[in-house]
Protein backbone atom coordinates (compact mmCIF):
# COMPACT_ATOMS: atom_id res chain seq x y z
CA UNK A 1 0.00 0.00 0.00
CA UNK A 2 1.24 3.26 -1.01
CA UNK A 3 2.32 5.43 2.07
CA UNK A 4 0.06 8.72 0.51
CA UNK A 5 -2.43 6.47 1.44
CA UNK A 6 -1.46 5.29 4.64
CA UNK A 7 -1.17 8.95 5.51
CA UNK A 8 -4.37 9.57 4.07
CA UNK A 9 -5.96 7.25 6.63
CA UNK A 10 -4.17 8.45 9.72
CA UNK A 11 -5.93 12.09 8.36
CA UNK A 12 -8.86 10.48 8.52
CA UNK A 13 -8.78 9.55 11.62
CA UNK A 14 -7.41 11.95 13.50
CA UNK A 15 -10.16 14.71 11.98
CA UNK A 16 -12.50 12.39 13.36
CA UNK A 17 -10.97 12.89 16.68
CA UNK A 18 -10.54 16.50 15.92
CA UNK A 19 -14.35 17.22 15.28
CA UNK A 20 -15.03 14.74 18.03
CA UNK A 21 -13.67 17.20 20.57
CA UNK A 22 -15.17 20.10 18.93
CA UNK A 23 -18.63 19.73 17.18
CA UNK A 24 -19.74 17.13 20.21
CA UNK A 25 -19.07 18.96 23.21
CA UNK A 26 -21.77 21.52 21.97
CA UNK A 27 -24.07 18.75 20.40
CA UNK A 28 -25.48 15.81 22.60
CA UNK A 29 -27.35 13.54 21.17
CA UNK A 30 -29.59 11.56 23.90
CA UNK A 31 -26.76 12.99 26.46
CA UNK A 32 -24.23 11.56 24.54
CA UNK A 33 -21.39 11.57 22.17
CA UNK A 34 -20.45 9.03 19.14
CA UNK A 35 -17.17 7.57 19.15
CA UNK A 36 -16.00 8.63 15.88
CA UNK A 37 -12.30 7.90 16.60
CA UNK A 38 -13.00 4.06 16.81
CA UNK A 39 -16.37 4.72 13.97
CA UNK A 40 -13.44 5.71 11.26
CA UNK A 41 -11.13 3.31 12.68
CA UNK A 42 -13.59 0.55 11.24
CA UNK A 43 -14.46 2.87 8.06
CA UNK A 44 -10.03 2.32 7.78
CA UNK A 45 -9.80 -1.46 8.59
CA UNK A 46 -12.72 -2.32 5.91
CA UNK A 47 -10.70 -0.75 3.03
CA UNK A 48 -6.73 -1.34 3.90
CA UNK A 49 -4.84 -4.40 4.49
CA UNK A 50 -3.78 -5.10 8.13
CA UNK A 51 -0.47 -4.05 9.05
CA UNK A 52 -1.51 -0.66 7.63
CA UNK A 53 -4.66 -0.25 9.29
CA UNK A 54 -3.13 -1.56 12.69
CA UNK A 55 -0.69 1.44 12.34
CA UNK A 56 -3.17 4.18 11.74
CA UNK A 57 -5.28 2.69 14.35
CA UNK A 58 -2.66 2.92 16.84
CA UNK A 59 -0.96 5.93 15.88
CA UNK A 60 -4.40 7.38 15.27
CA UNK A 61 -5.21 6.33 18.63
CA UNK A 62 -1.88 7.53 20.67
CA UNK A 63 -3.16 11.25 19.09
CA UNK A 64 -6.83 10.67 20.79
CA UNK A 65 -4.67 10.00 23.98
CA UNK A 66 -2.31 13.22 23.42
CA UNK A 67 -5.64 15.07 23.19
CA UNK A 68 -7.79 13.29 26.12
CA UNK A 69 -7.53 13.03 29.26
CA UNK A 70 -6.79 9.39 30.40
CA UNK A 71 -2.75 7.87 29.92
CA UNK A 72 -1.02 7.93 26.77
CA UNK A 73 -1.18 4.39 25.11
CA UNK A 74 -4.59 3.52 26.33
CA UNK A 75 -6.90 4.51 23.23
CA UNK A 76 -3.96 3.47 21.31
CA UNK A 77 -4.42 0.01 22.32
CA UNK A 78 -8.21 0.03 21.93
CA UNK A 79 -8.28 1.12 18.49
CA UNK A 80 -5.20 -1.11 17.58
CA UNK A 81 -7.94 -3.92 19.07
CA UNK A 82 -10.77 -3.01 16.70
CA UNK A 83 -8.70 -2.97 13.73
CA UNK A 84 -7.51 -5.96 13.95
CA UNK A 85 -10.73 -7.97 14.84
CA UNK A 86 -12.56 -5.03 11.66
CA UNK A 87 -9.81 -6.97 9.82
CA UNK A 88 -10.55 -10.33 10.72
CA UNK A 89 -14.35 -10.04 9.99
CA UNK A 90 -14.23 -7.67 7.11
CA UNK A 91 -14.82 -10.55 4.44
CA UNK A 92 -18.14 -10.99 6.58
CA UNK A 93 -19.59 -7.88 4.90
CA UNK A 94 -21.42 -9.51 2.46
CA UNK A 95 -24.24 -10.72 4.74
CA UNK A 96 -25.82 -7.25 3.37
CA UNK A 97 -26.19 -3.57 5.19
CA UNK A 98 -27.86 -5.08 8.26
CA UNK A 99 -24.70 -7.26 9.04
CA UNK A 100 -22.21 -3.78 8.54
CA UNK A 101 -24.19 -1.84 10.76
CA UNK A 102 -24.44 -4.87 13.31
CA UNK A 103 -20.88 -5.19 12.67
CA UNK A 104 -20.49 -1.51 13.75
CA UNK A 105 -22.31 -1.67 16.36
CA UNK A 106 -20.65 -4.47 17.89
CA UNK A 107 -16.93 -3.34 16.92
CA UNK A 108 -17.73 0.42 18.78
CA UNK A 109 -18.60 -1.67 21.95
CA UNK A 110 -15.43 -3.64 21.45
CA UNK A 111 -13.49 -0.22 21.02
CA UNK A 112 -15.57 1.69 24.40
CA UNK A 113 -14.86 -1.85 26.10
CA UNK A 114 -11.12 -2.08 25.94
CA UNK A 115 -11.09 1.48 26.71
CA UNK A 116 -13.02 0.99 29.79
CA UNK A 117 -11.14 -2.06 30.83
CA UNK A 118 -7.49 -0.78 30.19
CA UNK A 119 -8.85 2.55 31.55
CA UNK A 120 -9.73 0.56 34.63
CA UNK A 121 -6.66 -1.43 35.00
CA UNK A 122 -4.85 1.77 34.77
CA UNK A 123 -6.40 3.76 37.63
CA UNK A 124 -9.14 5.86 36.09
CA UNK A 125 -12.33 4.04 37.53
CA UNK A 126 -14.40 3.82 35.02
CA UNK A 127 -16.38 0.47 34.95
CA UNK A 128 -17.76 1.05 38.03
CA UNK A 129 -18.98 4.63 37.24
CA UNK A 130 -22.92 4.82 37.21
CA UNK A 131 -24.73 4.60 33.72
CA UNK A 132 -21.71 2.40 32.52
CA UNK A 133 -23.16 0.92 30.28
CA UNK A 134 -25.12 4.00 28.73
CA UNK A 135 -21.62 5.18 28.21
CA UNK A 136 -21.10 1.71 25.61
CA UNK A 137 -24.24 1.18 24.00
CA UNK A 138 -25.57 5.02 23.37
CA UNK A 139 -22.13 5.93 21.70
CA UNK A 140 -22.06 2.67 19.64
CA UNK A 141 -26.09 3.01 18.20
CA UNK A 142 -24.68 6.73 17.37
CA UNK A 143 -21.63 5.39 15.63
CA UNK A 144 -24.18 3.37 13.49
CA UNK A 145 -26.33 5.86 12.69
CA UNK A 146 -23.15 7.12 11.67
CA UNK A 147 -21.57 4.56 9.73
CA UNK A 148 -22.43 4.68 6.31
CA UNK A 149 -21.63 8.39 5.89
CA UNK A 150 -17.93 7.66 7.52
CA UNK A 151 -17.66 4.82 5.46
CA UNK A 152 -18.64 6.95 2.58
CA UNK A 153 -16.23 9.54 3.36
CA UNK A 154 -13.52 6.73 4.03
CA UNK A 155 -14.29 5.25 0.59
CA UNK A 156 -14.08 8.45 -1.49
CA UNK A 157 -10.49 9.20 0.11
CA UNK A 158 -9.15 5.56 -0.09
CA UNK A 159 -10.51 4.38 -3.44
CA UNK A 160 -10.61 7.26 -5.24
CA UNK A 161 -9.19 5.26 -8.51
CA UNK A 162 -13.01 3.25 -8.40
CA UNK A 163 -14.55 6.56 -8.52
CA UNK A 164 -12.64 6.96 -12.04
CA UNK A 165 -13.85 6.26 -15.56
CA UNK A 166 -10.56 4.19 -16.49
CA UNK A 167 -10.61 1.80 -13.74
CA UNK B 1 -11.54 -15.19 5.55
CA UNK B 2 -8.04 -14.23 5.60
CA UNK B 3 -5.78 -13.38 2.38
CA UNK B 4 -2.91 -15.73 3.58
CA UNK B 5 -1.61 -17.61 6.52
CA UNK B 6 1.68 -15.78 6.50
CA UNK B 7 0.18 -12.19 6.21
CA UNK B 8 -1.87 -13.23 9.22
CA UNK B 9 0.87 -14.24 10.95
CA UNK B 10 2.36 -10.91 9.93
CA UNK B 11 -0.59 -8.88 11.32
CA UNK B 12 -1.04 -10.24 14.61
CA UNK B 13 2.80 -10.20 15.18
CA UNK B 14 2.18 -6.59 14.40
CA UNK B 15 -1.07 -6.23 16.38
CA UNK B 16 0.37 -7.93 19.23
CA UNK B 17 3.72 -5.99 19.28
CA UNK B 18 1.40 -2.46 19.16
CA UNK B 19 -0.40 -3.72 22.35
CA UNK B 20 2.43 -3.91 23.93
CA UNK B 21 3.86 -0.93 23.14
CA UNK B 22 0.38 0.64 24.27
CA UNK B 23 0.56 -1.18 27.24
CA UNK B 24 4.52 0.30 27.93
CA UNK B 25 3.45 3.73 27.28
CA UNK B 26 0.51 3.70 29.57
CA UNK B 27 2.69 2.18 32.56
CA UNK B 28 5.73 5.23 31.53
CA UNK B 29 2.56 7.69 31.95
CA UNK B 30 1.04 6.56 34.66
CA UNK B 31 4.48 6.07 36.71
CA UNK B 32 5.67 9.37 35.39
CA UNK B 33 2.04 11.21 36.01
CA UNK B 34 2.09 13.15 32.43
CA UNK B 35 5.78 14.93 33.68
CA UNK B 36 8.81 14.33 31.38
CA UNK B 37 8.24 12.98 27.98
CA UNK B 38 5.08 12.23 27.70
CA UNK B 39 4.22 15.83 29.35
CA UNK B 40 6.26 17.54 26.75
CA UNK B 41 4.74 15.35 23.89
CA UNK B 42 1.04 15.43 24.87
CA UNK B 43 1.86 20.09 25.55
CA UNK B 44 2.84 19.63 21.86
CA UNK B 45 0.19 18.33 20.30
CA UNK B 46 -2.32 19.96 22.19
CA UNK B 47 0.06 23.36 21.14
CA UNK B 48 -0.46 21.95 17.53
CA UNK B 49 -4.35 21.11 17.77
CA UNK B 50 -5.34 24.04 19.58
CA UNK B 51 -5.64 26.61 16.33
CA UNK B 52 -7.47 23.35 14.51
CA UNK B 53 -9.57 23.01 17.35
CA UNK B 54 -10.47 26.73 17.60
CA UNK B 55 -11.03 26.93 13.89
CA UNK B 56 -13.42 24.47 13.86
CA UNK B 57 -15.39 25.34 17.02
CA UNK B 58 -15.88 28.46 15.39
CA UNK B 59 -17.59 27.37 12.48
CA UNK B 60 -19.50 24.58 14.55
CA UNK B 61 -20.54 26.33 17.04
CA UNK B 62 -23.43 28.95 15.50
CA UNK B 63 -24.78 25.66 13.28
CA UNK B 64 -24.73 23.37 16.07
CA UNK B 65 -26.63 25.94 18.16
CA UNK B 66 -28.91 26.51 15.43
CA UNK B 67 -30.22 22.83 15.21
CA UNK B 68 -29.93 22.28 18.69
CA UNK B 69 -32.40 25.14 19.16
CA UNK B 70 -34.42 23.69 16.77
CA UNK B 71 -34.59 20.41 18.11
CA UNK B 72 -34.74 21.60 21.73
CA UNK B 73 -38.53 23.27 20.68
CA UNK B 74 -40.74 20.00 21.52
CA UNK B 75 -38.96 20.50 24.88
CA UNK B 76 -39.80 23.66 26.01
CA UNK B 77 -43.05 23.36 27.41
CA UNK B 78 -41.87 20.99 29.59
CA UNK B 79 -38.74 23.01 30.18
CA UNK B 80 -40.90 25.16 31.36
CA UNK B 81 -43.07 24.02 33.68
CA UNK B 82 -40.04 22.74 34.95
CA UNK B 83 -38.45 25.86 35.08
CA UNK B 84 -41.39 27.64 36.79
CA UNK B 85 -41.52 24.64 39.73
CA UNK B 86 -37.57 25.77 39.72
CA UNK B 87 -38.19 29.74 40.36
CA UNK B 88 -40.53 28.75 43.08
CA UNK B 89 -38.01 26.64 44.97
CA UNK B 90 -34.94 29.33 44.45
CA UNK B 91 -37.32 32.32 45.48
CA UNK B 92 -37.86 29.97 48.91
CA UNK B 93 -33.72 29.59 48.95
CA UNK B 94 -33.47 33.35 47.80
CA UNK B 95 -35.08 34.55 51.03
CA UNK B 96 -33.49 31.72 53.56
CA UNK B 97 -29.98 33.07 51.56
CA UNK B 98 -30.78 36.68 52.27
CA UNK B 99 -30.70 36.06 56.02
CA UNK B 100 -27.71 33.31 55.49
CA UNK B 101 -26.03 36.82 53.84
CA UNK B 102 -26.36 39.04 56.45
CA UNK B 103 -24.70 36.55 58.66
CA UNK B 104 -21.84 35.82 56.27
CA UNK B 105 -21.38 40.14 56.39
CA UNK B 106 -21.24 40.34 59.56
CA UNK B 107 -18.62 37.24 59.88
CA UNK B 108 -16.78 38.25 57.34
CA UNK B 109 -16.24 42.24 59.01
CA UNK B 110 -15.43 40.25 62.29
CA UNK B 111 -12.83 38.32 60.34
CA UNK B 112 -11.81 39.85 57.61
CA UNK B 113 -12.33 36.61 55.38
CA UNK B 114 -12.64 37.36 51.73
CA UNK B 115 -15.19 35.49 50.15
CA UNK B 116 -14.34 33.78 46.64
CA UNK B 117 -15.71 36.55 44.72
CA UNK B 118 -13.39 38.33 46.17
CA UNK B 119 -10.21 36.59 44.46
CA UNK B 120 -8.90 37.52 41.23
CA UNK B 121 -10.21 35.18 37.77
CA UNK B 122 -9.58 35.40 34.57
CA UNK B 123 -12.70 34.64 32.04
CA UNK B 124 -11.81 31.82 29.77
CA UNK B 125 -13.96 30.04 26.67
CA UNK B 126 -14.33 26.06 26.13
CA UNK B 127 -12.80 25.55 22.68
CA UNK B 128 -13.19 21.74 23.15
CA UNK B 129 -14.36 18.75 25.34
CA UNK B 130 -12.90 15.08 26.08
CA UNK B 131 -12.07 12.46 22.94
CA UNK B 132 -14.94 10.20 24.13
CA UNK B 133 -17.69 10.29 27.15
CA UNK B 134 -15.77 8.61 29.37
CA UNK B 135 -13.12 11.43 29.28
CA UNK B 136 -14.25 14.12 31.95
CA UNK B 137 -11.75 17.33 30.77
CA UNK B 138 -12.49 20.48 28.92
CA UNK B 139 -10.04 22.79 27.24
CA UNK B 140 -10.26 26.48 27.45
CA UNK B 141 -8.58 29.01 25.45
CA UNK B 142 -6.28 30.76 28.33
CA UNK B 143 -3.07 29.24 29.66
CA UNK B 144 0.31 30.19 31.52
CA UNK B 145 1.26 33.01 29.31
CA UNK B 146 -2.24 34.26 31.08
CA UNK B 147 -1.12 33.39 34.55
CA UNK B 148 -2.99 29.95 34.37
CA UNK B 149 -1.27 27.46 36.31
CA UNK B 150 -1.52 23.68 37.40
CA UNK B 151 -3.99 23.15 40.31
CA UNK B 152 -6.21 25.98 40.08
CA UNK B 153 -10.17 26.44 40.50
CA UNK B 154 -12.74 26.74 37.26
CA UNK B 155 -15.77 28.10 38.14
CA UNK B 156 -18.40 29.33 36.14
CA UNK B 157 -21.55 31.36 37.03
CA UNK B 158 -22.83 28.78 39.03
CA UNK B 159 -20.22 27.01 41.08
CA UNK B 160 -17.44 25.02 40.42
CA UNK B 161 -16.42 23.31 37.58
CA UNK B 162 -13.16 21.38 38.23
CA UNK B 163 -9.74 22.53 38.18
CA UNK B 164 -6.19 23.03 35.66
CA UNK B 165 -4.85 19.51 35.40
CA UNK B 166 -2.12 20.55 32.29
CA UNK B 167 -1.02 23.78 31.12
CA UNK B 168 0.50 25.13 27.76
CA UNK B 169 1.20 28.26 26.90
CA UNK B 170 -2.32 29.46 25.17
CA UNK B 171 -4.57 26.58 26.65
CA UNK B 172 -5.30 24.29 29.79
CA UNK B 173 -7.11 21.17 30.12
CA UNK B 174 -9.43 21.39 33.11
CA UNK B 175 -10.63 18.48 34.86
CA UNK B 176 -13.97 18.61 35.72
CA UNK B 177 -15.30 17.24 39.34
CA UNK B 178 -17.76 14.63 37.88
CA UNK B 179 -13.81 12.98 36.94
CA UNK B 180 -13.73 9.93 39.31
CA UNK B 181 -9.76 11.67 39.87
CA UNK B 182 -11.42 14.69 41.45
CA UNK B 183 -12.16 14.90 44.91
CA UNK B 184 -12.72 17.96 46.44
CA UNK B 185 -13.50 18.63 49.98
CA UNK B 186 -17.09 20.66 51.01
CA UNK B 187 -18.88 21.45 53.56
CA UNK B 188 -22.94 21.09 53.61
CA UNK B 189 -23.65 25.28 54.18
CA UNK B 190 -26.34 25.00 56.71
CA UNK B 191 -24.52 22.78 59.29
CA UNK B 192 -21.07 23.21 58.83
CA UNK B 193 -19.59 19.83 58.60
CA UNK B 194 -17.58 18.51 56.23
CA UNK B 195 -16.66 15.60 53.24
CA UNK B 196 -15.72 14.99 50.68
CA UNK B 197 -17.09 14.96 47.20
CA UNK B 198 -16.03 12.41 43.93
CA UNK B 199 -17.31 12.66 40.79
CA UNK B 200 -18.66 9.51 39.66
CA UNK B 201 -18.50 9.83 35.78
CA UNK B 202 -21.87 11.17 35.46
CA UNK B 203 -24.47 13.65 36.43
CA UNK B 204 -24.42 13.11 39.98
CA UNK B 205 -21.20 13.74 42.27
CA UNK B 206 -20.47 11.46 45.47
CA UNK B 207 -20.22 13.22 49.15
CA UNK B 208 -18.55 11.40 51.75
CA UNK B 209 -18.96 12.46 55.09
CA UNK B 210 -17.37 10.63 58.14
CA UNK B 211 -17.79 12.38 60.83
CA UNK B 212 -20.84 13.49 60.57
CA UNK B 213 -22.91 14.29 63.64
CA UNK B 214 -26.19 15.38 61.94
CA UNK B 215 -28.22 14.56 59.11
CA UNK B 216 -27.38 16.22 55.47
CA UNK B 217 -30.85 17.57 54.02
CA UNK B 218 -32.43 17.18 50.51
CA UNK B 219 -31.12 20.71 48.91
CA UNK B 220 -28.75 21.76 51.25
CA UNK B 221 -26.14 23.52 50.07
CA UNK B 222 -22.58 22.14 49.55
CA UNK B 223 -19.18 24.51 49.31
CA UNK B 224 -15.45 24.06 48.77
CA UNK B 225 -14.39 24.04 52.15
CA UNK B 226 -10.88 25.63 50.86
CA UNK B 227 -8.94 22.60 51.43
CA UNK B 228 -8.31 21.99 47.63
CA UNK B 229 -10.11 24.86 46.02
CA UNK B 230 -11.16 28.25 47.08
CA UNK B 231 -13.32 28.51 50.09
CA UNK B 232 -16.84 29.32 49.57
CA UNK B 233 -17.74 28.31 46.24
CA UNK B 234 -21.14 26.17 45.17
CA UNK B 235 -19.99 22.69 44.59
CA UNK B 236 -24.02 21.27 44.26
CA UNK B 237 -26.73 20.60 46.03
CA UNK B 238 -27.42 17.52 47.90
CA UNK B 239 -29.51 15.33 46.35
CA UNK B 240 -31.08 12.96 48.72
CA UNK B 241 -31.32 12.91 52.79
CA UNK B 242 -29.57 11.00 54.64
CA UNK B 243 -29.31 10.55 58.18
CA UNK B 244 -25.54 10.17 59.91
CA UNK B 245 -25.30 6.76 62.01
CA UNK B 246 -22.54 7.11 64.60
CA UNK B 247 -19.62 4.76 63.23
CA UNK B 248 -20.40 5.04 59.60
CA UNK B 249 -19.58 7.00 57.21
CA UNK B 250 -22.38 9.51 55.73
CA UNK B 251 -23.40 8.91 51.97
CA UNK B 252 -25.70 10.40 49.98
CA UNK B 253 -24.98 11.49 46.17
CA UNK B 254 -24.96 15.66 44.99
CA UNK B 255 -26.11 17.60 42.36
CA UNK B 256 -23.83 19.87 40.76
CA UNK B 257 -24.81 23.50 40.36
CA UNK B 258 -22.77 23.72 37.09
CA UNK B 259 -24.48 22.36 33.85
CA UNK B 260 -21.36 20.58 32.18
CA UNK B 261 -23.49 20.05 28.92
CA UNK B 262 -23.49 23.37 27.97
CA UNK B 263 -20.59 25.04 29.21
CA UNK B 264 -19.06 28.09 27.48
CA UNK B 265 -17.12 30.90 29.25
CA UNK B 266 -15.60 29.99 32.47
CA UNK B 267 -13.60 31.72 35.12
CA UNK B 268 -10.63 30.52 36.57
CA UNK B 269 -9.29 31.60 39.59
CA UNK B 270 -5.34 32.36 39.39
CA UNK B 271 -5.16 34.17 42.55
CA UNK B 272 -5.69 31.23 45.10
CA UNK B 273 -3.94 27.70 44.81
CA UNK B 274 -3.95 24.84 47.22
CA UNK B 275 -0.30 25.33 47.65
CA UNK B 276 -0.55 28.79 48.82
CA UNK B 277 -3.33 28.24 51.10
CA UNK B 278 -3.19 28.51 55.05
CA UNK B 279 -3.92 25.32 56.41
CA UNK B 280 -6.14 26.27 59.02
CA UNK B 281 -8.57 29.32 56.97
CA UNK B 282 -7.73 28.16 53.69
CA UNK B 283 -6.93 31.97 52.70
CA UNK B 284 -4.65 32.81 50.04
CA UNK B 285 -0.85 33.26 51.68
CA UNK B 286 0.28 35.48 48.57
CA UNK B 287 -0.53 38.54 46.45
CA UNK B 288 -2.07 37.25 42.63
CA UNK B 289 0.63 37.06 39.83
CA UNK B 290 1.77 40.78 38.45
CA UNK B 291 1.43 40.17 34.94
CA UNK B 292 -0.99 42.73 33.50
CA UNK B 293 -3.88 41.13 31.34
CA UNK B 294 -7.15 43.06 30.17
CA UNK B 295 -8.87 40.12 30.67
CA UNK B 296 -8.20 39.74 34.27
CA UNK B 297 -10.98 40.91 36.60
CA UNK B 298 -11.50 41.45 40.06
CA UNK B 299 -14.77 41.30 41.14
Amino acid sequence: MRSAKILIALGFVVVAVLLQTTVFQHFHPFGYAPALGVLAVIAVGRLVDAEPALFVAFTGGFVQDLLGGAPLGLWASSLTVVAFVTFKVRDREIAGPIAVLAGVFGLSILGLLTFAVLGTLFGQSIINRPGFLGHLIVPAALNTMLAYPVFWAAQVLLRPSERTWVA
Amino acid sequence: MFPSGRRLDRATALFISLLAVGFLVATFDVRASGESATGVLRDGVQAVAEPVQKGIDVVVRPVVGFIDGISNIAGLREQNERLTAEVTRLEQRLRETAALERRVDELEAINDVEAPEDLPTITARIYSAGVSTFDEVRFIDKGSSDGVIDGQAVMDESGLIGRIDLVTRSSARVRLITDPLVSVGVRIQDTNQTGAVTGQGSELLRLDMFDASEPVREDAIVLTDGSRFPPGIVVGFVNETKAANVGFALRTTVDPSAEFSTLDFVKVVIGWSPLDADPETGDSLVDAPTFTDPGTVRE
